[in-house]
């Protein structure tokens, strides 16, 4: 009888410890579970702001490029215009055509630079090659915002949170189990003691497993 | 003497009853709660995700549609330009025809030369617009008017298409946060059947305790039910 009871109070004793233990670890794997989904949500905003400035460069790209087009055009249609008269007969319309061409079409072509200035975004024909002077306006700042980049790590680390759940399951589950074993007696008590240690090893080594797999798995692709 | 004792033991015996019940039951209901806060994680994460792409291409759609309004804008001044030299052209060709005629050779001269201008100038605007080198616009006779109805569907049809994959986005964040919410209910509505057979187990009588047990496993029936509608839906 004293030796029975004996047992049972190291059992108690032994059995609080490890609910002790089990509950700090739950806590642990909580905390890390919400700060690797806290993590994910940063870089969801960091992607979002990245987004919306790239979004704004290109936006202010496509405006300045389709303004240099249209002074580009006015300009090319004047020279058009200037050279016509030009090759009239009529000497009124000739030196029409010179003035155009010594006082109007010098400010109309600075308007439209780099478009009228520059020969590597003039076509053959007299057009303008405006998607090469989009590609010229996209700058390193714009290329550095890669919110795909950012998208990406918030998915895996929101993968990695899901995971890390089912392991703070398993140690929830795992306490249940022991503290069901330290208000129990005789089989139940043995059956809960072995249960919730084999679920806790189970919480511990998943929880391990999934950090260690998501880091390499990161580590492999950043 | 004995008779004493024999109910004392009936007693303990008739408070001990269903106990076991009582353990397995709330074992049961601890592995649903938990698979169920499970499923309300995956399911948030599943919508924090759907918003973020609803947002993302919301941004994506407003700067296409930029792009595109534009483009269409300058598009159309280059063919509107276009269009107003070539009839000044082709009034101004007219008017020298019937000057002509009218035996006015001089004036007439002076007037084709104005129209040589504005064809030059409108020649010069057909190199220009999307309606005239491009062949998906181009008319294709010359009594054929340039395909703007095409350009301006083509034109639109990315922003349109991100607008699709964006309301695409936003009907997935409804689904996973209505789940999200409906989990949550599931999993107070449990909160309620530990306290049921918290109570249970802590009742003497073991008709009480059947009685609670019973009220939690009705509660637990209605949680599963919510549980199981949800993940099917």
């Amino acid at each position: 009888m004293k030796r029975s009871s004996l047992f049972t109070s190291r059992f108690e004793i032994i059995n609080a410890i490890l609910i002790a233990v089990v509950s700090l670890t739950t806590a642990f794997a909580v905390w890390r579970t919400n700060l690797v989904g806290s993590n994910a949500d940063d870089e969801n905003r960091q992607g979002l702001i990245d987004a919306v400035k790239k979004q704004t460069l290109g936006n202010e790209h496509h405006r300045k490029v389709y303004e240099e087009a249209g002074f580009a055009y006015q300009f090319a249609v004047k020279q058009a215009e200037a050279l016509a008269l030009e090759a009239s007969d009529d000497p009124a319309a000739q030196e029409r055509a010179a003035n155009i061409q010594q006082y109007l079409l010098p400010n109309m072509q600075l308007l439209a630079q780099p478009l009228a200035t520059d020969e590597k975004y003039q076509r053959a024909d007299g057009t303008y090659d405006l998607q090469k002077r989009l590609a010229d306006m996209q700058n390193a700042e714009e290329d550095q915002l890669n919110p795909s980049a950012s998208f990406a790590r918030a998915d895996s680390l929101f993968a990695e949170q899901r995971w890390l759940v089912v392991g703070s399951v398993l140690l929830a589950v795992s306490l249940f189990w022991l503290a069901l074993a330290e208000v129990s007696n005789g089989r139940l008590r043995t059956s809960g003691f072995t249960i919730g240690l084999a679920v806790y090893l189970l919480g511990i080594l998943w929880f391990v497993g999934v950090e260690l797999i998501f880091f390499y798995t990161r580590r492999g692709g950043s | 003497m004995n008779e004493p004792i024999l109910t004392q033991q009936q007693q303990t015996e008739n408070s001990e009853r269903y106990k076991n019940l009582i353990v397995v039951l709330t074992v049961f209901t601890t592995v649903l709660a938990a698979v169920l806060a499970a499923l309300q994680a995956d399911a948030n994460i599943r919508a924090d995700i759907a918003n973020r792409d609803s947002r993302y291409f919301a941004v994506l759609a407003s700067g296409e549609l930029h792009r595109a309004a534009l483009e269409t804008n300058y598009e159309f001044s280059v063919f509107g330009d276009y269009f107003k030299n070539l009839q000044e052209a082709t009034i101004l060709e007219l008017t020298a025809l019937e000057q002509e005629t009218n035996g006015d050779n001089a004036v007439a001269q002076s007037t084709r030369e104005m129209a040589g201008i504005s064809q030059a100038r409108a020649n010069m605007g057909e190199k220009f617009s999307i309606f005239y080198t491009d062949p998906r616009y181009a008319p294709q006779s010359e009594n054929d008017a340039p395909k703007a109805d095409q350009y301006v569907t083509d034109v639109f049809e990315k922003s349109n298409e991100i607008v699709l994959q964006q309301n695409k986005a936003a009907d997935d964040y409804h689904t996973w946060d209505r789940k999200a919410d409906l989990y949550v209910t599931a999993l107070t509505i449990i909160a309620v059947a530990f306290f049921l057979f918290g109570l249970a187990q802590a009742l003497k009588d073991a008709r009480l305790r059947l009685t609670f047990a019973f009220f939690g496993m009705a509660v637990i029936g209605f949680s599963l039910v919510i549980t199981i509608t949800t993940l099917l839906s």
